[in-house]
């Protein structure tokens, strides 16, 4: 077999389509054998519109002129599969006739993978949003159960381990006649109306760096000077206080049941810390939170009252009136002083 | 967590490949080729994509509503659908899939055969 033979052997049954192309006629006079199980068998050739429908021949010589190659890809139906070729056009230099080369390799297998990969892409990047989404609620939850430094480190580290807190405010709120609210108005009213009334303290005690640590029936409380050591958390607390009695009053020209609440302040150490390990509770304890507590009984409705360190963080003011002297246990005693409500606003200035 | 077949099978790589081979043996396939006669390619592997990803368990979630909706027009009988039964279950075993594994496949495809088979109007 000859060198020349081989070649024609080669070329015919080679895996990539080959055309030769006459540019005088326009006509195909050469398709190999993988060209014709593609497109169909034609006998001496076909012009050059029917081998390429997609191509522009005058574009096409422009580019062979110029001495570029020409790259097209045509898309056609062999039975049921879509195919892709890439048809690639050369001038042939050596031969005594102008002549133009036609390369063309399926890619079909290429396209088939680029879609695939759109198509993935796409599932993953929802997936993604959607991950995204819930991770964002998940936040929000835990957001809702522990302040944000807690939470920081939470996500970190997993755990959350107690921290002292020294000194803070701790700000202990209830309602007066809570029973009395209870037993007289339907129950999901009164689960609606302390919604409402929490989810403003919470906006209110946000403005003033007052976190809600948690809510038990009528009792609110939070604590001022948690998430940034600030030295200003008694009289955040008392602004946020004074917001809280407002904020009520307003509320009660408008709504059938009068909800009257009392603010005990108190100023000291706390710790904070999650409880539990399946079902988290952030939760705070010591002396500031019992002392909250102890002093709520000085309170009158629509009043707030603080404990002596309160007061001295307070600093020295009219506003302040010493109203009597609790057991803070271990046989010491504490003032007991209440709040006036200008005061606090006054105070603000300082924040 | 447990890993789903789509992770435990080689995940995008794998199944990738698996997927190609299926739509494969779809388009040969005189009963079932048809479907695709006029779905131009991109359609066909995205569909074929999402369909296997969910099977697997992999990221594509269909709800029972959509797999219904989406096969509304079409004319899917008895025969067809134990013909794509037959033809996943062959790919999946030609890729090597354990057979307690190719079972759960085939019995979460079947699950499904109520949303599509006899819906065209």
């Amino acid at each position: 077999m000859t060198i020349e033979a081989i070649n024609a052997q080669l070329l015919r049954a080679i895996g990539v389509g080959v055309v030769l192309i006459d540019i005088e006629s326009r006509r195909t006079f050469f398709e190999n054998d993988t060209f014709a199980e593609w497109f169909g068998a034609s006998e001496g050739g076909r012009p050059l519109a029917d081998a390429f429908p997609d191509l522009d021949p005058a574009a096409m010589l422009k580019d062979l002129q110029s001495g570029k190659r020409h790259d097209i890809e045509a898309t056609f139906r062999v039975r049921r599969r879509s195919m892709t070729v890439a048809v690639t056009f050369s001038l042939a230099t050596e031969t005594d006739r102008q002549i133009v080369v036609a390369v063309c390799q399926n890619i079909t297998r290429i396209k088939e993978l680029e879609a695939m990969i759109d198509s993935y892409s796409l599932m993953v990047e929802r997936n993604t949003r959607e991950i995204r989404r819930e991770k964002e609620r998940v936040e929000q939850l835990l957001l809702n159960i522990m302040p944000r430094s807690a939470y920081d480190e939470f996500k970190s580290l997993g755990i959350v381990s107690p921290r002292r807190y020294d000194p803070v405010t701790v700000l202990s709120l209830d309602f007066s006649d809570f029973s009395r609210t209870v037993l007289e108005n339907d129950a999901s009213v009164v689960v609606s109306e302390l919604n409402d009334i929490y989810s403003a303290f919470d906006r209110i005690g946000e403005q003033f760096g007052c976190e809600r640590i948690k809510t038990l029936g009528n009792a609110y409380i939070a604590v001022s000077g948690m998430g940034d050591t600030s030295a200003n958390h008694a009289s955040a607390a008392a602004s946020a206080a004074v917001r809280f009695l407002r904020y009520l009053r307003r509320r009660n020209e408008t709504h059938p049941i009068r909800w009257k609440c009392r603010v005990a302040l108190s100023t000291g150490m706390v710790v904070g810390s999650v409880v539990g390990v399946r079902k988290y509770i952030y939760d705070v304890f010591g002396p500031a939170v019992d002392e909250a507590e102890r002093l709520m009984s000085f309170a009158r409705p629509e009043t707030i009252v603080a404990n002596e360190p309160f007061a001295e963080a307070f600093g020295e003011r009219q506003g302040l009136r010493r109203i009597g002297v609790m057991d803070v246990g271990g046989g010491r005693s504490m003032a007991v002083f209440e709040v006036s409500e200008p005061e606090a606003v006054a105070a603000e200035a300082d924040l | 967590m447990t890993q789903s077949k789509f992770e435990q099978y080689g995940g995008f790589a794998v199944v990738s490949r698996i997927v190609l081979d299926f739509y494969n043996r779809l388009l040969d396939d005189d009963l079932l080729g048809p479907f695709f006669e006029d779905v131009d390619l991109p359609r066909i592997v995205d569909h074929q994509t999402k369909f296997l990803a969910m099977l697997l368990g992999g990221p594509a979630h269909y709800t029972d509503e959509q797999i219904s909706r989406l096969h509304r027009h079409l004319d899917i009988r008895g025969e067809h659908y134990d013909r794509m039964t037959a033809l996943l279950a062959e790919t999946l075993r030609d890729h090597n899939f354990a057979e307690p594994d190719l079972n759960e496949v085939i019995a979460q495809f079947e699950a499904r055969r109520g949303l599509m088979v006899g819906m065209a109007p």
